[in-house]
C-alpha cells in the first residue's frame, strides 16, 4: 500500500478524540450544507401537520382520551426532533480517503461507513423536490452488500456531481466487485 | 495469496457496472482496469427484462447466430399442476373437508388443479430458453412478456434440484443464482436428468472460460451420471454425514422435544370427548406436523448429505424426497457460519453454513436457501471442512478476545461468550449465550465496514464494528472498546484491501 489513510491509522487513537471523529490527523472531514436543516424541519413539519390532523379528527369524532393523548405525545416528540434536527445535521460528515469513503452521521445512535470504492456497484445522486427547492441532491454509493451504508445528502448540485464523477472514476479504476 | 485453486479472490471480476441501469449510473465510458485484468462484459449483462413486441411466441426466429429457443420438458406442466394440488388441498383445510364432504371436496380440488395445469400448459407453450453468448435467455410469458438474460460470468452457484415428483419421471429443476437478482434467477423448471446435467456442464463451462480469460484456471466439469440420491458427487470426497447422526441431531432440538406434550393433548382429547371425530384428530395431527416441520424437513433435505471437493468448486448433494445438487465455486463463499445449538453440546456436535452472494434475503422459502455446509458433526469434521473452504482457519485457534468487562453491563450473561479476533485470512466474530455462533468472514470478501455506537455504548465507551458482505449478514463485533473499535475497523479495511490486491 502506498501511503494511503486506511494503511496508517494510529492503532490507539487518542481518547479526547470525538467519538465521530477517528484518525484525526488522516480524515479530513467535509461537513453537508446546513440548508438540510430547513428541508429536514419542513420534511418533519409536514409529517407532524398529517399525523396531527388525522389523530386530531379522530380525537374530535371518537372523544377518546386516547387519542389525545396520542396527540400530545407526537407533538412532543416531533417539538424535541425539531430541537435537535440541526445538531442531526451538523452530524453528518463525510471524507473522502486514498482508497474509501468515510460517511459518518447519527446523533443518538452514531454511525460510520468505510466503504472502499473498489467495492461500488454503482452510486446515486437524487433530489426530491423539497431538496431541489433549496439546490441540494443526495450522494449514494451502493456496494454488493445491503447493509453498507454510504448516503451523502445535503450536497450542492456541484459538489454532488464533482463527488459522483470521483467516486465513479475511482470505482472504475480500482473494480474489484465482489 | 493461498488459494488452493489459484483463483483470483474475485475470480470472474463483476465490473463495477449497475445492476439497474440508472440514469445517474456510472458513466459508460470504459476506463482500463488497472489491478485485475477484469472482465468487461458488453451493456446488459446483468439480469435485465426486456419486454419487446416482436418476440411473440419461441417459435418465432431467434437473432441471426444464435441458437435455437428450446423449450422446457414436455411433462413439466403436468408436474406443476400435480404440484398446485398439494397446495390446493392445503389451502382447502380440513375444516372445508368438514363442511362440504369429501365428494365436493375432491371435485374442488380437481377443478382448481385443472385450471392451474391449464395455466401451466400455456406458461410451458410460451417458455423457452437459450443460450447466447455469454448469456443464459430465458422467454417467458404470454400478456407480460419478458426476456431475462442471465450473465454466466456472474454466475455464483448452480443447483440441480430433484422433488420427488421429478425423481419419479426422470426430470430435474436447474436454478442459477447471480448477483443482483433479488431471487433465484431462472428456475428452468423441468428438464430432463440428462439435460439438465448437459446444461449445467455448458453454463459452468462457459462461466470457467470467462474466468479463465481473467487468469484463473477454469473448473473441470466431470458430467454427473443419471443424479439418484445415493450417486456422491464427483470430485474428491470431503465428508458424508451419516443419517444416524442426523436424525439424532433432529430429535434433540427443541421441536422434537414438544412431541410428548403434543401427543399427551391428542390422547387427551381423545379421552374427555366422547364424540371425537375424524377432522379433530385430523386437524390436532397437521398443528403438531406444524410444528414439527423443521426438523423433519431438515432431515428430509439434508438425508445422505455429501460434500465434495472438485477443483475450485464444492459440491454438495443431499436430500431424500427431492435431491439436490448445488455447484459453489469456493471463490464465491462470503462467509462461514458455525453454530453450536444448545441440545447438541451433550454430543459435541456443530453446523456450519455458508453464505453465498446471490441467494439473498428476498427468497421466501427457506429451503430455496440451500446454504448448508455441514448439517451436522463433530469438531475435527468441522475443522477439516473450514480449513477446506478456508484454508488457514482453525477453528480451534482462532485469536478471539472477549470485549472490555465493562461491556457486561449490556451483555450480562454472554460477555464472555463475546468475541472477536483477527486471524490471517479471516475475520472471525463469536456471540451467543445458548446456541454459540461464530462467524468467519475472509478479508478479501468484505464489502464495508461499519461502526455503530447506541447510546448506552457511548455511555461505556463502546461500539460495535460491522463487516458486510454481498451475502448474508456479515460479521459484527459486538461491544468493543471504542479505541480498540477503531483500530479493528482500520484493520479491517486495510486487510480487505491488501487481500483483494493480493487476490
Amino acid at each position: 500500500m502506498s501511503g494511503d489513510g486506511s494503511a496508517g491509522p494510529p492503532p490507539a487513537p487518542q481518547p479526547t478524540a470525538g467519538p465521530l471523529e477517528p484518525w484525526p490527523d488522516t480524515v479530513r472531514w467535509q461537513s453537508i450544507s446546513s440548508d438540510l436543516i430547513w428541508v429536514e424541519l419542513i420534511r418533519l413539519a409536514m409529517l407532524l401537520g398529517v399525523l396531527s390532523l388525522g389523530l386530531g379528527i379522530t380525537w374530535a369524532f371518537s372523544g377518546s382520551w386516547v387519542f389525545g393523548s396520542a396527540l400530545g405525545l407526537v407533538l412532543l416528540l416531533g417539538v424535541l426532533r425539531g430541537v435537535t434536527i440541526a445538531r442531526a445535521v451538523r452530524a453528518w460528515g463525510y471524507a473522502e480517503r486514498e482508497d474509501d469513503l468515510l460517511v459518518r452521521h447519527g446523533l443518538l445512535v452514531r454511525r460510520l461507513s468505510i466503504v472502499p470504492y473498489s467495492r461500488m456497484q454503482f452510486v446515486d445522486v437524487s433530489a426530491g423536490p423539497l431538496e431541489r427547492a433549496f439546490k441540494l441532491a443526495t450522494v449514494q454509493l451502493h456496494t454488493a452488500a445491503a447493509a453498507s451504508d454510504a448516503r451523502v445528502p445535503g450536497l450542492r448540485p456541484a459538489e454532488a456531481s464533482r463527488l459522483r464523477d470521483r467516486l465513479t472514476a475511482l470505482g472504475e479504476d480500482r473494480a474489484e466487485g465482489l | 495469496m493461498s488459494d488452493p485453486a489459484g483463483r483470483g479472490t474475485d475470480g470472474p471480476a463483476p465490473p463495477p457496472a449497475a445492476p439497474t441501469a440508472r440514469p445517474d449510473g456510472p458513466p459508460p465510458e470504459e476506463a482500463p482496469a488497472a489491478d485485475t485484468p477484469g472482465e468487461r462484459t458488453p451493456v446488459g449483462e446483468t439480469p435485465t427484462e426486456r419486454t419487446p413486441g416482436e418476440w411473440m411466441a419461441p417459435t418465432a426466429t431467434a437473432p441471426a447466430g444464435a441458437e435455437p429457443r428450446q423449450r422446457l420438458h414436455p411433462l413439466s406442466p403436468a408436474l406443476h399442476g400435480a404440484k398446485s394440488l398439494v397446495v390446493v388441498i392445503a389451502g382447502l383445510s380440513w375444516s372445508t373437508l368438514s363442511r362440504v364432504g369429501f365428494g365436493w371436496f375432491a371435485l374442488m380440488a380437481a377443478v382448481l388443479a385443472l385450471g392451474a395445469t391449464v395455466l401451466a400448459v400455456v406458461s410451458w407453450y410460451y417458455t423457452g430458453y437459450h443460450v447466447v453468448g455469454r448469456e443464459l435467455r430465458v422467454h417467458e410469458g404470454l400478456i407480460w412478456r419478458r426476456t431475462r438474460a442471465i450473465p454466466l460470468e456472474r454466475l455464483q452457484a448452480v443447483e440441480v434440484v430433484r422433488p420427488l415428483l421429478a425423481q419419479l419421471t426422470g426430470l430435474a429443476e436447474l436454478r442459477l443464482e447471480v448477483v443482483g437478482g433479488g431471487k433465484t434467477e431462472a428456475p428452468l423448471a423441468y428438464l430432463s436428468v440428462a439435460d439438465a446435467a448437459a446444461l449445467r456442464q455448458r453454463l459452468l463451462a462457459i462461466a470457467g472460460r470467462a474466468a479463465a480469460e481473467t487468469g484463473t484456471p477454469s473448473p473441470v466439469e466431470v458430467p454427473t451420471g443419471p443424479a439418484g440420491a445415493p450417486a456422491p458427487p464427483p470430485g474428491r470426497p470431503l465428508h458424508a454425514v451419516r443419517n444416524n447422526d442426523l436424525l439424532v441431531s433432529q430429535l434433540l432440538t427443541p421441536q422434537a422435544f414438544m412431541i410428548p406434550f403434543g401427543v399427551a393433548f391428542v390422547v387427551a382429547q381423545f379421552l374427555s370427548e366422547d364424540s371425537w371425530s375424524f377432522i379433530a384428530v385430523a386437524s390436532t395431527l397437521t398443528a403438531m406436523a406444524g410444528v414439527l416441520l423443521q426438523p423433519v424437513r431438515r432431515v428430509l433435505d439434508d438425508w445422505n448429505f455429501r460434500l465434495a471437493r472438485d477443483e475450485g468448486t464444492l459440491r454438495i448433494r443431499n436430500g431424500l424426497l427431492e435431491t439436490r445438487a448445488q455447484t459453489v465455486p469456493l471463490d464465491r463463499v462470503q462467509t462461514v457460519g458455525v453454530t453450536w445449538p444448545l441440545l447438541w453440546r451433550v454430543k459435541g456436535w456443530l453446523r456450519l453454513r455458508l453464505e453465498v452472494a446471490g441467494y439473498s434475503a428476498g427468497e421466501a422459502d427457506d429451503r430455496n436457501r440451500p446454504d448448508r455446509l455441514l448439517p451436522v458433526g463433530d469438531l475435527p469434521t468441522g475443522e477439516a471442512i473450514v480449513a477446506e473452504v478456508l484454508p488457514g482457519v482453525r477453528l480451534a485457534t482462532l485469536p478471539l478476545t472477549p470485549p472490555p468487562a465493562r461491556a457486561r453491563w449490556l451483555n450480562p450473561l454472554s460477555r464472555s461468550r463475546l468475541g472477536a479476533g483477527l486471524d490471517t485470512r479471516v475475520f472471525a466474530v463469536r456471540s451467543g449465550l445458548l446456541t454459540r455462533q461464530l462467524a468467519l468472514v475472509p478479508y478479501a470478501r468484505i464489502q464495508s465496514v461499519r461502526i455503530v455506537q447506541g447510546p448506552a455504548q457511548r455511555r461505556l465507551r463502546l461500539a460495535t464494528v460491522h463487516a458486510d458482505t454481498a451475502g448474508g449478514a456479515g460479521a459484527a463485533a459486538r461491544d468493543r472498546d471504542l479505541a480498540e473499535a477503531w483500530a479493528l475497523a482500520a484493520e479491517l479495511t486495510a486487510r480487505a484491501h491488501h487481500a483483494r490486491r493480493a487476490g
